[in-house]
C-alpha cells in the first residue's frame, strides 16, 4: 500500500519533469529559430560574443599586451596605422589597437558590476513594492525610487563620481547608485498587475507562504522583461561610463578606457585621427553589439507573451 | 476641473520628490571631507576669517540643522556662494540656464521633426531598402555617444567646411541681444536684429544636432514602430477601401494616434537633454548650465553642485507632468490621473 | 475645447518656466554698469566699426579680484586692469609707476612712496594714498592670491598725505620693492559702495568680494567691459589711462576661456584668435606653426617643473627612495617631448633667476643607481605595498606623458606608481592637508618676482607647506630660518649667497624631482607687434601679454 501510494506519485512526478523539460526544450528551440530569422539580432549576438571574447583573451589575441600597461615608447610615438599597428600609436608610443581591446574589459566590466550591484536590490525592491501594492511599504519605496528617477542618471552619476574619488570602482558605484530605480519601477509595474492574476490568487487560496508567491509565482514571470532591460541597458551603461571616463572620472590611466582614450584623442585631431576614431568606433560597436541584442530578444519574448 | 485637481495632485507629489532629493543632494554635498568654510576662504584666508565663516554658515551646528538651515535658503533661491566663481549661485544659473534651454529647444525641435519624419518614411516603406537605411541611422544614432557626435560636427562642420562656428552662442564683436527671454535668437528676433539671429542661429546649429542625434534616432524608432502598428489595423485598410485619400489616411488616422508615444518619450528626452547637455557643451564651449554643472563637479564646488542638480530636477518634473497633460490631449481615452508616477 | 484647453495651458507654463529662467536675480553687477563708473557704450560688446581687438585664449577660471587671483589668466588680466606703485622691468628691476620716487630708512623697516599726481580710476575719481593704504590691507584680510608676500612682511601702512604711502615692514626685506608689482591699487570709495554688509570680514563685510568678482576697481590701461564668467573676459581701453599705449595699441582685449586644441585651431585658422594659451600639446603647436601668418613664440619664464614628492608620506619620507626616484626619471626624454629651447633644470629653481646656483648636486638619469639608492631605502623589501601616486593636473594634457613616462621608469626600477589626473581646483584642496597631500604632484610653478628666494620660499618654506605650491612638506624650521634670514637681506650679492647655499642644502634632500625649466609657447598671428615674440619678455608671470604694449597691425 505504502509502496503503491508513493511510486505512483513519483513515477508521475517524473513523466511530469520529463515533460516539462521537453516543452522548455521545445520552447528554446522554437525561440532561438524566431531569434535566428532576424539577422540584426543575430548581428548582434555575434557582435556581443566576438567582443566578450577579445577581452577575456586580451592578452593573447592582441600583438602588445604590455602596452595596456606602463609603457612608453617615444621612437613610436604618433604612427599611423599600419601592418604592424593596425589603429596607429598614440603619443606616448602605444599601440592603439591593443589598448582598444583590453578598453572592452573595462567597458565590458563596468555593465557587467553595475548591472550585477542593481538588479537584484532593484528587483527585489519592486516585487515587494508591488506586492504590498498600496501599503506604507509601496509608498515608501516607490517615492524613494521617484527621487532618482526624477533626475536624469547621468547627472547624479556625475555628481556622485566626482566627490569620491576618480577611479573604475567608483564610476561604477556611482552609474549603480542611479540605476537601480529602473528595475524597480519595471517590476513594480509587473507585479502589480500579476498580484491580481490567476496564478497569483490561487496560490494564495492554497496556501502558499509569501515568498513562494514572490520568488516562485510572481519572479518567474518578471525574468524576460528584466533580462530583456538587461541586454538593452549593458549597452547604456558602458555608453555612460564612457561619459564619465571622457571627464576623467572613470578608468584612471594608464588603463585604458574607451572614453578617456577618445577624450585623450580628440586632442589630436584631425591630424592624429586614428587616437582618438578607433576607440570612438569600438564604443558604437560594443553598444550597437548590446542593442541588436537587447531588440532581438525583446521581439521575442514580446511575441511569446502574446 | 480634472485638469485642475491632476495637476493640484502632480506638484503635491512633485513636492514630495523634491524634498527627497534635496536631502540627497544634502548629503552629497556634505560627505566631501574638508572643512567648507576653509574651502570658501580659500586655503591662505587668515584663520579668523575661516572662524567668522564657519559661523555664517552654520557649519557648528548638528547637521539636521544644517540641512534645515540650507533648505530654508535654497527655498528662498539662496544656494550660497560658488567657491569658483566667488558670486551668488543663483545668479550664476539664471545667466547660465537659458543658454542650455535654448540649446535643449533647438535640440528638441530637431528631434521632433527630423525623427518623427525620418520614422514616418521608414513606415510607409516599411521592410523597402529605405526603411533598412533608417534603421541603420536610428541605431547608429543611438549607440554614438553625443561627445563622439559633437567631435564630429567640430570637425565637419567648424574646421573641415569652415560653415560654422565652433566656440559660444555669438562671434566675438557681435552683440547680445537685449535680454528678453535670455534666448539670443528669440531676443534678436523680438529686437529685429536679423545679423544678430543668423549669427545666433549659426552657433547654436552644430551642439544642437549633436545633442539631438541619439534622442532623434530613438523618436525615429518608436514612430516607425508605432506607425508600422497601426498601419496593420483594420480601420485603415478599411479607410483605403472606402477611398479616403491616401494623404488623409496617412496625417490624420495614422500619424496623429501613432504619435502618442513618440510625445511621451519626447518630453523627458527634451528634459533629459537639458542634463545630457554636459559634454556637448563642454566641447563647443557653450555658456550653460550643464557646463558650468560639470565644472563646479570637476571642481568641487558644492553649492553649485547642489544648485544645478535641484533645478534639473525641477525641470525634469515639470516636464513629465507636461508630457502626461500632451498624451491627454493627444489622445482623449486617456484620463488624466495622478496614478501615472513622475 | 476639450483638447483645446490643456493645450493652452501648456503654453502657458511653457511660458511661465521661461520667465523664471530670464528673471534678473536681484543683484547682477556684471549686466549693470558700476556705481559711479564710467559711462559704457549703448551696446559693450560691439566693437565700433575699425576697432582693434586683441583676443588671446587662457584656461579659465579667471580671478580678477586683486586679492585672490595669482594663476596666469589672473595675474594677465589684473595686469591689464590694475596699476601698481612699481611696474618690472625686462632686466628683473622695477622703475617708477604710480610711485614717482620712494626712500627706505637706514634699518630697512620704513619705506616711503610718493605717488604721481593726476591718476585717475576708472570712473573718474582721482588715486590717492588712502587707496593704496585700504588695497594692502584688503590684500592682507583677503590672504589669497599674492598676500603671501604681504603677510608677514608689511606691519603697518599709512597714509600721511594725498601722495603719501608709508609702509612699515616687520623686519628688513630686500624683496618688498619687487614684491609691489603684486599690490594692485583699488578704488577704496567704489569697493566700499559695492560692499555687501553680511560676510566674514567683520565691519568689512565681505569686502567687496562678490563685486569685485565680475567688476574692476582699478586705474589701469584696460576696463572691464563684459564678464560672462567661464566664457570670456572683455577689456576696453581706458581713455583717461595716465600712461603710454604703443601705436596701434588694441582698443578691446578680450581674454578667452578656451584651452581645447580642435577649437583654438578653428580659431586660429580663422583669425578669430591672436595670442593662443601656453598650455597648447606640442603636436597641436606644431600643426598651429603649419597656419599661414601664424608663429609660435617661446620663452623662458622663470617657471620650473616639478614633481613635488611628499617628504612625509612611506616610501618618499625616506631619503633614499626620494633619490632612487631622481635617478630613475629619463630627464633627456622628458626634454626631447618639450618645444625646443627646454633645458633640463639644475637644483630647485630655474636657472635663470637671480641667485641660482649652477653648483649644486644633481641626479643624472641612471637606472643603476637608482636601483643603489633603493637597495638602501628602508622599503625596499616591501616596495610593491607602496605604489607612489602621481597626480597631474587635467587641464594641462601634456603632463600626462610625462606621468606615463614616470610610470615606464618607475616600473624599470620596481617602484609601482599610479597615475591620477586631478581638476587644478581639487589639487589646491589636496594639497592643503598633509593627510590628503599624494605622493607626488607634477606642476609648474613660476616665480613671482624674478629672483630665487620668493620662489624658494613659496615652494619649500614652513608658511607654505599646506597650500598648492608646496606637496613636500619640508616643515624644517632650520630651514625656514635660513630663507626668512635670506629674505631679510638688503644688500643683494649677499642675499644671492645665502640663495646658493639654500639651493645646495636642498638639492642634496632631493626633496622634488626637478624636471625641466620651463619654455612659455604660444602660438600667434604675425600681424602682431608683441614685445614677447621680439624677445623683450618681462620675466615676471602676467605681464607679457600686456596689451597696452602690444600692437595689433591688422
Amino acid at each position: 500500500m505504502s509502496q503503491r501510494s508513493t511510486a505512483m506519485p513519483s513515477l508521475g512526478r517524473e513523466a511530469w519533469r520529463e515533460m516539462e523539460r521537453n516543452s522548455r526544450r521545445e520552447n528554446w528551440g522554437r525561440a532561438w529559430y524566431k531569434f535566428s530569422h532576424n539577422p540584426l539580432s543575430v548581428i548582434g549576438l555575434a557582435t556581443v560574443l566576438l567582443i566578450v571574447l577579445l577581452a577575456i583573451f586580451a592578452p593573447f589575441v592582441t600583438p602588445y599586451p604590455e602596452h595596456a600597461g606602463p609603457f612608453t615608447d617615444f621612437a613610436n610615438a604618433k604612427q599611423p596605422p599600419s601592418l604592424a599597428h593596425l589603429f596607429g600609436t598614440d603619443v606616448v608610443g602605444r599601440d592603439v589597437f591593443t589598448r582598444t581591446i583590453f578598453g572592452f574589459r573595462f567597458s565590458l566590466s563596468m555593465g557587467l558590476v553595475v548591472l550585477s550591484l542593481v538588479v537584484p536590490p532593484g528587483v527585489l525592491l519592486g516585487l515587494v513594492a508591488g506586492y504590498y501594492h498600496g501599503t506604507w511599504l509601496d509608498t515608501v519605496i516607490m517615492r524613494i525610487t521617484d527621487i532618482f528617477l526624477a533626475v536624469p542618471p547621468l547627472i547624479l552619476a556625475l555628481a556622485i563620481a566626482s566627490v569620491l574619488k576618480p577611479n573604475l570602482f567608483n564610476s561604477m558605484l556611482a552609474v549603480s547608485l542611479m540605476w537601480w530605480p529602473w528595475y524597480t519601477r519595471l517590476v513594480y509595474g509587473l507585479t502589480t498587475q500579476m498580484r491580481n492574476e490567476y496564478f497569483t490568487t490561487s496560490a494564495e487560496i492554497m496556501g502558499a507562504s509569501r515568498w513562494h508567491i514572490l520568488f516562485r509565482e510572481i519572479l518567474p514571470n518578471c525574468v524576460s522583461p528584466i533580462f530583456t532591460k538587461m541586454s538593452l541597458d549593458m549597452g547604456w551603461v558602458i555608453l555612460i561610463g564612457a561619459s564619465l571616463s571622457f571627464v576623467g572620472l572613470g578608468v584612471q590611466p594608464p588603463k585604458p578606457g574607451l572614453g578617456t582614450m577618445v577624450a585623450n584623442g580628440a586632442r589630436y585631431l584631425p591630424d592624429l585621427w586614428w587616437i582618438a576614431l578607433f576607440p570612438a568606433l569600438a564604443i558604437v560597436v560594443i553598444v550597437l553589439g548590446f542593442n541588436l541584442l537587447g531588440d532581438g530578444l525583446r521581439d521575442l519574448f514580446a511575441a511569446e507573451e502574446i | 476641473m480634472q485638469t485642475v485637481l491632476f495637476i493640484v495632485r502632480r506638484a503635491a507629489h512633485s513636492i514630495v520628490v523634491l524634498l527627497g532629493l534635496s536631502i540627497v543632494i544634502f548629503v552629497i554635498s556634505r560627505i566631501l571631507p574638508g572643512d567648507p568654510a576653509r574651502i570658501a576662504a580659500g586655503a591662505r584666508a587668515p584663520d579668523w576669517v575661516v572662524n567668522n565663516l564657519r559661523e555664517q554658515m552654520h557649519l557648528n551646528d548638528p547637521l539636521p540643522v544644517q540641512y534645515v538651515y540650507w533648505l530654508r535658503d535654497a527655498v528662498q533661491g539662496n544656494f550660497g556662494l560658488s567657491l569658483v566663481t566667488r558670486r551668488n549661485v543663483a545668479q550664476d544659473i539664471a545667466e547660465f540656464f537659458p543658454a542650455t534651454f535654448e540649446l535643449a529647444l533647438y535640440a528638441g525641435v530637431i528631434m521632433a521633426v527630423l525623427g518623427i519624419s525620418l520614422g514616418a518614411i521608414a513606415a510607409r516603406h516599411k521592410d523597402s531598402w529605405i526603411d533598412n537605411v533608417m534603421r541603420v541611422i536610428s541605431y547608429l544614432g543611438v549607440v554614438t555617444p553625443s561627445f563622439v557626435w559633437a567631435i564630429i560636427f567640430l570637425l565637419i562642420f567648424g574646421f573641415t567646411l569652415g560653415w560654422l562656428p565652433t566656440l559660444g552662442r555669438l562671434t566675438e564683436g557681435v552683440p547680445a541681444p537685449p535680454r528678453i527671454t535670455g534666448l539670443y535668437t528669440v531676443d534678436a528676433l523680438l529686437t529685429g536684429r536679423m545679423d544678430v539671429f543668423w549669427d545666433a542661429l549659426k552657433h547654436i546649429i552644430s551642439p544642437a544636432l549633436a545633442l539631438a542625434m541619439g534622442s532623434m534616432a530613438q523618436q525615429a524608432r518608436i514612430t516607425r514602430a508605432a506607425m508600422a502598428d497601426n498601419l496593420a489595423k483594420d480601420y485603415i485598410a478599411a479607410m483605403r477601401a472606402l477611398g479616403v485619400p491616401e494623404r488623409v489616411v496617412m496625417n490624420k488616422f495614422l500619424l496623429k494616434p501613432s504619435l502618442i508615444p513618440t510625445v511621451s518619450i519626447l518630453g523627458l528626452d527634451f528634459a533629459a537633454t537639458m542634463s545630457n547637455a554636459f559634454l556637448v557643451e563642454l566641447i563647443f564651449n557653450w555658456p550653460g548650465i550643464s557646463r558650468y554643472g560639470i565644472n563646479a563637479m570637476l571642481r568641487k564646488d558644492l553649492n553649485a553642485i547642489a544648485a544645478v542638480i535641484l533645478v534639473l530636477g525641477v525641470v525634469f518634473i515639470v516636464a513629465n507632468i507636461l508630457v502626461d497633460m500632451a498624451v491627454a490631449a493627444l489622445d482623449p481615452r486617456i484620463r488624466l490621473s495622478a496614478a501615472r508616477g513622475v | 475645447m476639450r483638447k483645446l484647453f490643456p493645450a493652452l495651458l501648456i503654453l502657458a507654463l511653457v511660458l511661465v518656466l521661461s520667465a523664471c529662467a530670464q528673471q534678473p536675480s536681484p543683484a547682477q553687477p556684471a549686466q549693470e554698469p558700476a556705481a559711479g563708473a564710467a559711462e559704457q557704450p549703448a551696446e559693450p560688446g560691439a566693437a565700433p566699426a575699425g576697432a582693434r581687438v586683441l583676443r588671446a585664449s587662457f584656461a579659465w577660471p579667471t580671478n580678477i579680484d586683486p586679492a585672490m587671483g595669482s594663476d596666469f589668466s589672473s595675474g594677465t588680466a589684473l595686469a591689464n586692469l590694475y596699476d601698481t606703485l612699481v611696474f618690472p622691468n625686462p632686466d628683473g628691476s622695477v622703475k617708477p609707476w604710480l610711485a614717482e620716487s620712494w626712500e627706505s630708512s637706514d634699518d630697512g623697516l620704513t619705506w616711503t612712496f610718493q605717488l604721481r599726481s593726476g591718476v585717475k580710476f576708472h570712473d573718474g575719481s582721482d588715486l590717492t594714498a588712502s587707496d593704496v593704504v585700504y588695497s594692502m590691507e584688503r590684500m592682507q584680510a583677503v590672504g589669497e592670491g599674492f598676500a603671501y608676500l604681504f603677510t608677514d612682511v608689511v606691519a603697518d601702512v599709512s597714509a600721511p598725505d594725498e601722495s603719501t604711502v608709508v609702509f612699515t615692514l616687520s623686519q628688513p626685506n630686500g624683496l618688498f620693492l619687487p614684491s609691489l608689482i603684486r599690490l594692485y591699487v583699488l578704488n577704496e570709495d567704489l569697493v566700499r559702495a559695492n560692499t555687501k554688509a553680511e560676510g566674514p570680514y567683520g565691519e568689512n563685510g565681505d569686502y567687496g568680494q562678490e563685486f569685485l568678482q565680475t567688476n574692476d576697481a582699478g586705474s589701469g590701461p584696460y576696463q572691464v567691459a563684459e564678464f560672462p564668467l567661464e566664457e570670456y573676459l572683455l577689456m576696453e581701453r581706458f581713455g583717461d589711462w595716465w600712461g603710454e599705449f604703443a601705436p596701434n595699441a588694441p582698443d578691446q582685449f578680450r581674454m578667452i576661456a578656451a584651452t581645447e586644441p580642435a577649437t583654438i585651431r578653428t580659431l586660429m585658422s580663422n583669425q578669430e584668435l591672436d595670442i593662443s594659451d601656453q598650455w597648447q600639446p606640442i603636436e597641436s603647436l606644431e600643426a598651429l606653426q603649419q597656419i599661414d601668418g601664424v608663429e609660435v613664440a617661446a620663452f623662458s619664464n622663470l617657471t620650473g617643473f616639478y614633481f613635488m614628492l611628499n617628504n612625509q608620506l612611506a616610501p618618499l619620507d625616506d631619503l633614499h627612495c626620494r633619490r632612487a626616484v631622481s635617478y630613475g626619471f629619463d630627464y633627456d626624454t622628458a626634454v626631447s617631448l618639450e618645444w625646443p629651447g627646454t633645458t633640463a633644470m639644475v637644483g630647485p629653481v630655474p636657472k635663470a633667476l637671480g641667485g641660482h646656483n649652477p653648483d649644486v648636486m644633481v641626479y643624472p638619469y641612471d637606472p643603476e643607481r637608482a636601483r643603489e639608492e633603493l637597495a638602501q631605502c628602508q622599503y625596499a623589501d616591501a616596495i610593491q605595498d607602496y605604489p607612489i601616486e602621481f597626480v597631474w593636473i587635467s587641464e594641462v594634457p601634456d603632463e600626462e606623458k610625462f606621468a606615463l613616462l614616470f610610470q615606464a621608469n618607475m616600473a624599470d626600477i620596481g617602484i609601482p606608481v599610479e597615475i591620477v589626473s586631478m581638476p587644478w581646483l581639487s589639487v589646491v584642496e589636496n594639497t592643503s592637508k598633509l593627510e590628503t597631500s599624494p605622493h607626488l604632484v607634477s606642476i609648474y610653478v613660476s616665480s613671482d618676482l624674478p629672483e630665487a628666494g620668493p620662489l624658494l620660499k613659496q615652494r619649500y618654506h614652513s608658511s607654505t607647506a599646506a597650500t598648492w605650491s608646496q606637496n613636500e612638506w619640508l616643515l624644517d624650521p632650520e630651514l625656514d630660518a635660513a630663507i626668512d634670514d635670506s629674505l631679510a637681506t638688503v644688500d643683494q650679492e649677499e642675499r644671492f649667497a645665502k640663495y646658493r647655499a639654500i639651493q645646495a642644502d636642498l638639492a642634496e634632500r632631493a626633496p622634488s624631482v626637478f624636471v625641466y625649466d620651463q619654455v612659455e609657447k604660444h602660438a600667434y598671428q604675425s600681424y602682431l607687434d608683441w614685445p614677447a615674440a621680439r624677445g623683450e619678455i618681462i620675466p615676471v608671470m602676467g605681464y607679457n601679454i600686456w596689451a597696452p604694449a602690444i600692437g595689433v597691425n591688422k
